[in-house]
């Protein structure tokens, strides 16, 4: 039997699947009849698991058990701007797990994100096997291009928990580029300007003869429909003080219905000039009085609240096309997608800025999914291929000294791609060496995220300089980084596919997917009658009856997650690759909120003098260790090439490592190493 | 022979040879191919080693069709772009390598700097230095001189120039 494979679009808001079958894309609807379900997952109190639009509609009553918007978390330290943002926005528990990682907890127990994201992707998968009347267990599963390695990281994690076996992980932009021009014969630069619920993307692609070139792409996770919503709430909530002297904020519930009123009254501004907003219970005050509110939102009014987050993706744009060596004139055609660009405010201000209007033959909910779909058929062979050429969205960096980040890989370079640099230890029979590995567009290291970090020790020791050790970054086509170091000598290797701190290990996964977890998914429409049924065959399939089976409080299922982590995983990872990661994975990973301060922390002083003394205009040197075990880096450059600097290990600064800001004195000192002496 | 096996033969075929291979040689494009020519062999190399139209390779001939297709691909993110394609071809004529990091051309403005202030090429560098050490000494003639010499190898080095200028400057302030 031929393949199924279908593409998912896993949105912060809404989720959508669709099937390449027979040449033709199909977009395939829910119990309901819905084209596109809520990304929201509710937890019942029998342990059973409802994903969608019925799940959403439990919200109001049961915020703090409803967790929507995931995908804003994903990959994501617990530390991060956006964890906190969520913390204050959602009911539902966030919490911290070991490694700076973030976990949901919801009636006692918890989960990691990729099982939240799981459990969605669980149900789009029963939603195609509902209409094929087959298993389906390869997907195309689409993220924002400006994803970075552990939010893709997590992702595909989160389809392997899901049982699907994930082809690709394919960006937004690119998937609704293949969706438009698909066997279109098509000779066309395009832009696809994706704003989403929860993140905005803008690619410059340049389509000929099915082959799918991304010049560019540029990207902020931090902005999406989400944020015009809020922007409403505070309008509504602002109101309510002023009449009330209560802040609706501070109640979940209260909350939940201007968050649900300020989405709908978004939805119905993309069709009426005015809406009238009228909720006639936010909260009962003390006094046992429930307190309403109306309000009426014009177009215009709206406008104005939403006016600085429109300005900020054209600022994203504008780098876009410079980074494609492109202007406006030279697109043939503008690619509107998510559920925001249905806005007349926003069509207006994309018309003004790319000087032409977008297409309107293509439906903004559900090109990606389409898009997703058409590839993950061209994977398994079912359709002709169309060559997709993506690029890394940010760059890939090694962190150095002076708390700097160097680019190895910079962003919007093709991938697959790898470099490889040389290093040479510095001390005299250095046993170790310490590999960061960061992805953003700073040259400050703590402003980059951390992908990974590991030690690589098991080379033969020398004399200092003698030992080369190579170090080989690689991003694949899914955008996934992967970094080996190797020693020259001896071809002793260490490698790790840099795995997210806060993330979830293989055998914790692989311990998720034994226990199908997302089998806590309850079969749309297994228990509810007035359900009509699927077009295709609905004869329950296998999957459908495990998670039946599942969707009962089962006795398992109450007993600790293996994503608390257990210390037998640990030891089991450690144990796993002892020579590579010398005395085990504990003393990589970021245990205390201070150790992130040492990484970008440059030791003191001293430190830095040494390097610079050391240095000569062809080879900078790399602290990679305490300030006696600094390795060099010898790369194959130009005399007097601008050299690449230098990291120190977190143990080197134990002394001040609360001290998050890298000392300017120190800093300038790096700089003016060696090259920039003179001038 | 079928088309597969004939496709593993040249996989093999090139994965020996490929560090042999200049960028040029790798997309199978002449040295003054234009950006556009070079897109066009990205995209006829993409068709034939992408691991997306490889899929079903298995074992050490798919690790060999990546490690082509991602050096097909460093070749690109080179030549498709001018500054990093003339650090690359100067890179290649002084035989240094056949390969260059694509982070390098990020550096290519200071490089830029540095060559005028120190100059560019080997004579323009050496009266350079001349210059700075007869100014040590405190002989402007001479300075002005070696600057002159070293401006006759770099004529439009733009650090020389002004050099010059100062210098002259300087000379007639002295009378």
């Amino acid at each position: 039997m031929a393949d199924i494979a279908v593409g998912i679009d896993l949105g912060t808001s809404n989720s959508c699947v669709s099937l390449m079958r027979n040449g033709e894309v199909q977009v395939l609807d829910n119990a309901f009849g819905e084209r596109t379900s809520a990304s929201v997952v509710h937890f019942k109190e029998d342990g059973s698991v409802e994903v969608g639009n019925s799940a959403k509609a439990k919200v109001i009553h049961a915020p703090a058990e409803t967790v929507s918007s995931a995908k804003r978390l994903i990959g994501r330290y617990y530390f991060s701007e956006e964890v906190k943002k969520a913390q204050a926005v959602y009911a539902y528990e966030i919490c911290e797990a070991p490694n700076h990682g973030v976990r949901i907890e919801i009636r006692g127990e918890e989960f990691s994100l990729p099982e939240i994201s799981a459990m969605v992707l669980r149900e789009m998968k029963q939603i195609a096997e509902r209409h094929t009347g087959e298993k389906v267990t390869k997907a195309v599963i689409t993220v924002p291009a400006y994803f970075n390695d552990n939010q893709r990281q997590a992702t595909k994690d989160a389809g392997r928990i899901a049982g699907l076996d994930v082809l690709r992980i394919l960006n937004e932009p690119t998937a609704a580029a293949l969706a438009y021009g698909f066997g279109m014969g098509l000779n066309q630069r395009v832009a696809v300007y994706d704003l989403g619920g929860g993140t905005f993307d803008i690619s410059v692609l340049e389509i000929g003869h099915d082959i799918f070139e991304v010049l560019a792409t540029c990207g902020d996770t931090f902005l999406g429909g989400d944020d015009f919503d809020d922007r409403i709430i505070d309008l509504l909530a602002d109101d309510f003080v002023a009449k009330h002297g209560i802040n609706p904020r501070n109640d979940p519930y209260a909350l939940e219905k201007l968050r649900l009123a300020a989405e709908t009254a978004k939805n119905q501004l993309s069709i009426d000039e005015e809406v009238e907003i009228s909720i006639d219970e936010v909260l009962t005050n003390d006094a046992g009085e429930s307190l309403g509110i109306r309000r009426t939102i014009t177009q215009s009014e709206f406008a104005v609240l939403i006016q600085d987050l429109i300005q900020r993706t054209f600022k994203v744009c504008d780098e876009a096309m410079q980074q494609s060596d492109l202007t406006v004139r030279d697109l043939d055609g503008i690619i509107l997608v998510g559920g925001p660009t249905r806005l007349a405010i926003v069509r207006d201000a994309v018309t003004q800025y790319f000087q032409q209007e977008p297409r309107r033959d293509v439906d903004p909910d559900e090109v990606v999914s389409v898009g997703a779909a058409i590839h993950a058929a061209s994977l398994v062979g079912q359709a002709k291929d169309a060559m997709l050429l993506d690029v890394t969205p940010l760059d890939l960096r090694i962190g150095v000294a002076g708390g700097l980040a160097e680019p190895v890989i910079e962003r919007n370079t093709p991938v697959p791609i790898e470099q490889t640099r040389t290093f040479t230890t510095f001390k005299d029979h250095q046993e170790s060496v310490q590999i960061r590995v960061y992805q953003g567009d700073h040259r400050m290291a703590e402003d980059n995220t951390l992908l990974g970090q590991f030690e690589f020790s098991g080379f033969e020791k020398g004399p200092r300089s003698e030992v080369k050790i190579d170090v080989t970054f690689e991003i694949d086509a899914d955008g996934l980084v992967n970094v080996t170091a190797s020693d020259q000598a001896t071809g002793q290797q260490a490698s790790t596919q840099i795995t997210l701190s806060s993330g979830l290990d293989e055998e914790e996964i692989n311990q998720l997917i034994r226990d199908d977890v997302a089998g806590r998914v309850a079969t749309a429409g297994s228990n509810d009658a007035i359900l009509t049924p699927a077009p295709a065959p609905a004869q329950p399939t296998e999957t459908e009856a495990e998670a039946e089976a599942n969707a009962s409080p089962a006795p398992e299922l109450s007993e600790p997650s293996p994503a608390t982590g257990t210390p037998e995983l640990e030891t089991d990872e450690s144990e796993q690759e002892p020579s590579l990661f010398g005395d085990g994975l504990t003393d990589l990973s970021l245990d205390r909120p201070d150790d992130l301060c040492d990484l970008a922390d440059l030791g003191d002083i001293d430190d830095v003098g040494d390097v610079a003394r050391l240095g000569n205009n062809d080879v900078t040197e790399l602290d990679l260790m305490d300030d006696e075990e600094l390795i060099q880096l010898t790369e194959e450059v130009m005399p007097g090439e601008n050299g690449v600097p230098i990291d120190s290990e977190a143990n080197s600064t134990d002394d001040d490592g609360s001290d998050f800001e890298p000392s300017g004195v120190a800093l300038s000192g790096a700089d003016a190493a060696p090259r920039k002496g003179s001038e | 022979m079928t088309s597969a096996a004939v496709e593993a033969l040249e996989i093999t075929a090139l994965a020996k040879i490929i560090d042999e291979l200049d960028y040029y040689q790798l997309l199978n494009v002449g040295p003054d191919a234009s950006t556009s020519d070079i897109r066009k062999a990205f995209h006829v190399s993409s068709r034939s080693f992408h691991p997306d139209a490889n899929r079903d390779l298995v074992g050490d001939l798919r690790i060999q069709c990546q490690q082509i297709s991602k050096r097909i691909t460093e070749a690109y993110c080179v030549l498709r772009d001018t500054r990093r394609r003339n650090a690359y071809d100067v890179k290649k004529s002084e035989g240094q390598s056949l390969r260059i990091q694509i982070a390098e051309a990020r550096n290519a403005h200071v490089e830029q700097r540095k060559a005028e202030r120190l100059g560019a090429t080997a004579q323009g560098r050496q009266f350079h230095g001349k210059a700075e050490a007869a100014l040590k000494a405190g002989n402007l003639t001479s300075a002005i001189q070696h600057i002159q010499m070293a401006l006759t190898f770099e004529a439009g080095n733009v650090g020389f120039k002004s050099l010059l200028d100062e210098l002259r400057q300087r000379k007639k302030e002295l009378g």
